[in-house]
């Protein structure tokens, strides 16, 4: 009996630290047609080591538009559908951008991983990552030679949301963005 | 003894005769001759300025060559999968040049940092213009918002370039498809399932038939393969039209050729009940096919395939030398018989070659090709009748036929004109009247694309290719010329702003110009000094705003000043990677000066193309080309030289008849002009506009018509003249008429003037006829 009971605590972390794939994530995490929260970015320029800090609220309808409110230090409002980027300030239309081909990968990417979109993210990367009692964390590798251009490698943690995104840059910089009161 | 020489003599020139045509048929097969059916071959070339010529050259090479296939499935790794296989089969052919399927990831990043050196002189054009009005402080807020901004786009070092120019311009820069790249291939974007493209270049002409095979006979292999497995190719190109007029011209060519042929044999045995006339027709009409290809193929270097096939209908005129021959022949004996039609023949050689000699001066290749085939086949036909026919007959019998009696009965009961001239003449200037009117109605029809039939489905595959891609069309661009490339260039940055406005106005879906991606010197120095003023003016206080040091600013500019130094001249330019896909904009080949080219994209508006026009105005150098409307104008104007060269033709002939029958003429000249006139109204009731190829029919109609007014006139055994001339405009309907059934609307409209004109010829002629009798119409 206690021998059953010490094979039952060895197995416990390793349930409790699974190694975890796009399936596991689908299971895991929830996806609103709808959300909104706030955000922390912070912005690492390798060139010159500056870290450059912004915050803001954002909001989301999946499959639509990413709107993207920076509030701190400067004020502008994103939105991103998969076409096209319009970027607001004080309501005034800045740019609108009918993209380019890299762009608009970067685009669908960044929707894809907002809205957790893990189907179509299993086509372009690999994952590595687990699980410890409901927190995941995820690290994406892309396997599409196109985005690799661009980007070494994406690190994801969350619950049953996304939570923190670390968007690493193939010169050393990278975007690192948290998410705080979010709801639906 | 003098009937021996006489003799003698015949057989030396028949023998003669012969072995010139062997010669020459051995002349032309020692220069391999190959078969052309493009339709713009037959058309002539534009009368365009050389450097205009040279690009209208260049790009109709480029589309022609080119071939688009999509790829696509509700799987995307099926679609992949299939793009790659695709290349693969094709990258063995040795007909292709080049394909373009996947990028090549250093290609990818070396065409991104290619340009990196000259980001201050190639600028963005929404920088650009915030710049030129002084409005610096919206381009320092833009950089710092792209600072900002969660997307990482490639944006370059802060010292380097602070502002991000280099990325907004890689931003900017549209694709010339709507293409994404996706894992190193092309996918098409805005499509509801996945598709991917892929690209390829012929190595040869896409009109020729071995080469359509070889390429066509791999894709559709492949195509039926990928079927199976749930991917959907679609393709466009110009290869896939030829090669489906090719066909389609070869099967009608076989059936047509192959159907007149049984309709002319069945009647030839039914008539003469002999098989040894209808080999000496047969003979006849080879030898003059075999010298006018030999002939042709030796003058041109290829035949046309319509040639061909209008080569074939020669067999209508070419026999009726032969059948006029043999008919009389059962009238009098192989030694009178020469004599006896000898001037008939030879009137009826003359009208016809003066006809179709008329079609050699419209400048039309294809017309001129035509004209000496006609020509030298006649000549053939007519030389094989006169001097090898009383030979082979010498020994046959002066039977008549039944047929001829049949025939002139028939005749005979025929009202005449003379006999009763007010009600019929009453009834031909009604219907004269009638058909003048119809006329004056009528519409000419010179657009070229209704001469061509593509096939409905490949016009749905083009559709959806273009549509998908957003292609631009070949027809219609700009040639910008001048000194040197500089001016060139220089030029389409002055005019860019009138095609911004004609875009902003939606009146144009976009254009492709050079200067987007290398601008003149002049273009790139004035760049270069608005960014010094940016610098100027917005790099202390953007620096200040990310906190960075006063060192920065100084390393910034100074390498700001560096980076100036070198201009991207077009040396530089044409040897980099990322102008791969857009050096078809420089004329190549220009003798003297340049010329570069700016092509247009989605649709253009009729008040676009006149403001295009209006360019040339103020400067020569600049031209717009629509070779559809360039191509649709000179058959119009071809059209309207067509009407005098018939009414030459018909001039020349009567006045040679009337030498010979005085006013007798108008029995051999009204069947054919009102057959004619008949015609035209008859085609314009049908709803079809006159077009030059109903106008070159009409020659053919007048020819044949004047040989038979001819003959009847010129030999009085009424009979057997009539029988002969009736076969003859039979087996003409039956060569020439049966292109009617022809899905090629230039056979079509052949077919059908050259029925409709025989039909009215045959019932005229013998409404118009004398007494029967030679003495008579000449006293």
């Amino acid at each position: 009996m206690r021998k059953a009971f010490f094979i039952i605590i060895l197995w416990l972390p390793v349930t409790l630290f699974a190694q975890l794939n796009f399936i596991d994530l689908e299971a895991i995490t929830i996806s609103p047609e709808e959300l909104k929260g706030k955000f922390k970015q912070e912005k690492f320029i390798s060139d010159r080591a500056i870290t450059l800090l912004s915050t803001g609220v954002f909001s989301y309808q999946r499959g639509k538009n990413i709107l993207w409110k920076t509030l701190e230090p400067i004020e502008n409002e994103l939105i991103i559908v998969p076409s096209t980027i319009v970027n607001k300030q004080g309501g005034n239309e800045l740019v609108h951008l009918d993209v380019n081909p890299t762009v608009r990968m970067i685009n669908e990417l960044f929707f894809f991983i907002l809205t957790s979109e893990w189907r179509e993210l299993s086509g372009l990367f690999e994952l590595s990552g687990n699980l410890e009692h409901g927190i995941w964390t995820a690290e994406l590798t892309p396997i599409d030679k196109t985005i690799a251009l661009f980007s070494s490698r994406i690190a994801l943690s969350g619950d049953t949301l996304l939570r923190e995104i670390t968007l690493y840059e193939k010169g050393g910089g990278f975007t690192k963005i948290s998410f705080d009161k979010l709801s639906q | 003894m003098t009937a021996k020489i006489i003799n003698g003599s015949r057989f030396a020139l028949a023998l003669i005769w012969m072995l010139i045509v062997a010669v020459l048929a051995l002349m032309a097969v020692t220069q391999n001759p190959d078969f052309d059916s493009s339709i713009m071959n037959l058309l002539p070339k534009s009368e365009q300025q050389p450097k205009v010529q040279l690009a209208i050259n260049q790009v109709s090479e480029r589309f022609s060559k080119r071939m688009i296939l999509l790829f696509t499935s509700d799987d995307d790794n099926k679609a992949q999968l299939a793009v790659a296989t695709m290349a693969e089969v094709l990258t063995e052919l040795p007909d292709i040049a080049n394909i373009k399927w996947q990028v090549n990831d250093e290609d990818m990043v070396q065409a991104q940092r290619e340009l990196y050196p000259y980001r201050f002189s190639i600028l963005d054009p929404s920088i650009r213009k915030h710049l030129l009005r002084n409005e610096f402080k919206p381009v320092q807020d833009r950089a710092l918002l792209n600072l900002y901004s969660p997307l990482n786009t490639g944006r370059s070092s802060i010292i380097d370039d602070p502002f991000g120019l280099y990325s907004e311009l890689n931003l900017n820069r549209k694709n010339n498809f709507n293409i994404q790249i996706s894992n190193s291939l092309f996918k098409v974007i805005g499509v509801p399932t996945p598709t991917y493209m892929l690209t390829l270049t012929l190595a040869g002409e896409s009109y020729s038939p071995s080469l359509q095979k070889r390429v066509l006979s791999v894709i559709n292999l492949e195509k039926d393969k990928l079927n199976e497995k749930g991917v959907i190719l679609t393709m466009s190109g110009l290869l896939l039209h030829t090669a489906a007029e090719a066909k389609q011209a070869n099967h009608e060519i076989a059936t047509v050729g192959l159907g007149s042929l049984l309709g002319i044999i069945i009647m030839i045995l039914l008539v003469f009940r002999q098989f040894k006339p209808l080999v000496l027709m047969i003979v006849a009409v080879t030898i003059g096919c075999l010298t006018a290809l030999s002939v042709t193929t030796l003058i041109f270097e290829q035949v046309h395939l319509i040639t061909l096939v209008f080569g074939i209908g020669l067999v209508g005129v070419s026999i009726d030398y032969a059948l006029h021959f043999l008919c009389e022949r059962r009238n009098c004996s192989a030694k009178t018989i020469v004599n006896k039609i000898l001037p008939g023949l030879t009137l009826g050689l003359f009208s016809s070659v003066m006809a179709y000699a008329a079609q050699a001066l419209a400048p039309f290749p294809g017309l001129q090709q035509m004209a000496v085939f006609s020509v030298i086949g006649l000549c053939a036909s007519w030389l094989t009748v006169i001097l090898c026919f009383p030979l082979w007959t010498h020994n046959d019998s002066e039977k008549s036929l039944v047929a001829a009696r049949i025939l002139d009965r028939f005749r005979q009961s025929f009202p005449r004109i003379e006999d009763r001239p007010m009600m019929i003449g009453g009834i031909l200037c009604a219907c004269l009247l009638l058909a003048l009117s119809t006329l004056s109605s009528g519409d000419y029809a010179d657009d070229v694309r209704l001469l061509q039939s593509p096939a409905e489905s490949l016009i749905g595959e083009e559709k959806k290719v273009q549509k998908y891609l957003n292609a631009s069309g070949s027809s219609q661009f700009l040639v910008i010329q001048a000194d040197d490339i500089e001016h060139c260039l220089q030029k389409e940055e002055q005019i860019r702003p009138v095609l911004e406005q004609l875009i902003s106005d939606n009146l144009m879906g976009g254009y492709q110009s050079i200067t987007s991606f290398l601008p003149s010197l002049q273009r790139q120095a004035e760049n270069n000094h608005l960014v010094e003023q940016l610098y100027e003016q917005q790099l202390t206080p953007f620096y200040e705003s990310i906190d960075l040091s006063v060192s920065d600013i100084v390393n910034a500019q100074k390498i700001m000043k560096q980076t100036m130094k070198q201009a991207l001249t077009p040396e530089v330019w044409l040897s980099q990677e990322n102008s791969s896909a857009w050096r078809d904009l420089i004329v190549r080949q220009v003798d003297r000066g340049a010329a570069t080219t700016i092509h247009f994209t989605g649709k253009i508006d009729e008040a676009a193309v006149i403001i295009l026009k209006q360019l040339s105005t103020k400067d020569k150098g600049i031209v717009f080309v629509d070779r559809i409307q360039n191509i649709s104008d000179l058959i119009g104007g071809y059209r309207s030289e067509a009407v005098k060269l018939i009414a030459l033709a018909y001039l020349g002939v009567i006045i040679v008849l009337f030498i010979r029958y005085k006013l007798q003429v108008w029995r051999i000249i009204f069947p054919p002009i009102l057959a004619s006139i008949f015609t035209l109204s008859t085609i314009v009731y049908l709803g079809y506009g006159i077009n030059i190829f109903h106008l070159m029919a009409l020659i053919l109609v007048l020819g044949i018509g004047l040989d038979m007014g001819i003959f009847l006139i010129e030999i009085h055994k009424g009979a057997h003249t009539w029988l002969a001339a009736s076969l003859s405009t039979y087996t003409s309907v039956l060569a020439f008429g049966l292109l009617v059934l022809s899905d090629t609307p230039v056979l079509h409209h052949f077919g059908l003037t050259v029925f409709l004109g025989l039909s009215f010829i045959w019932l005229l002629t013998p409404i118009m006829r004398g007494n029967n009798s030679r003495k008579a119409i000449l006293q």
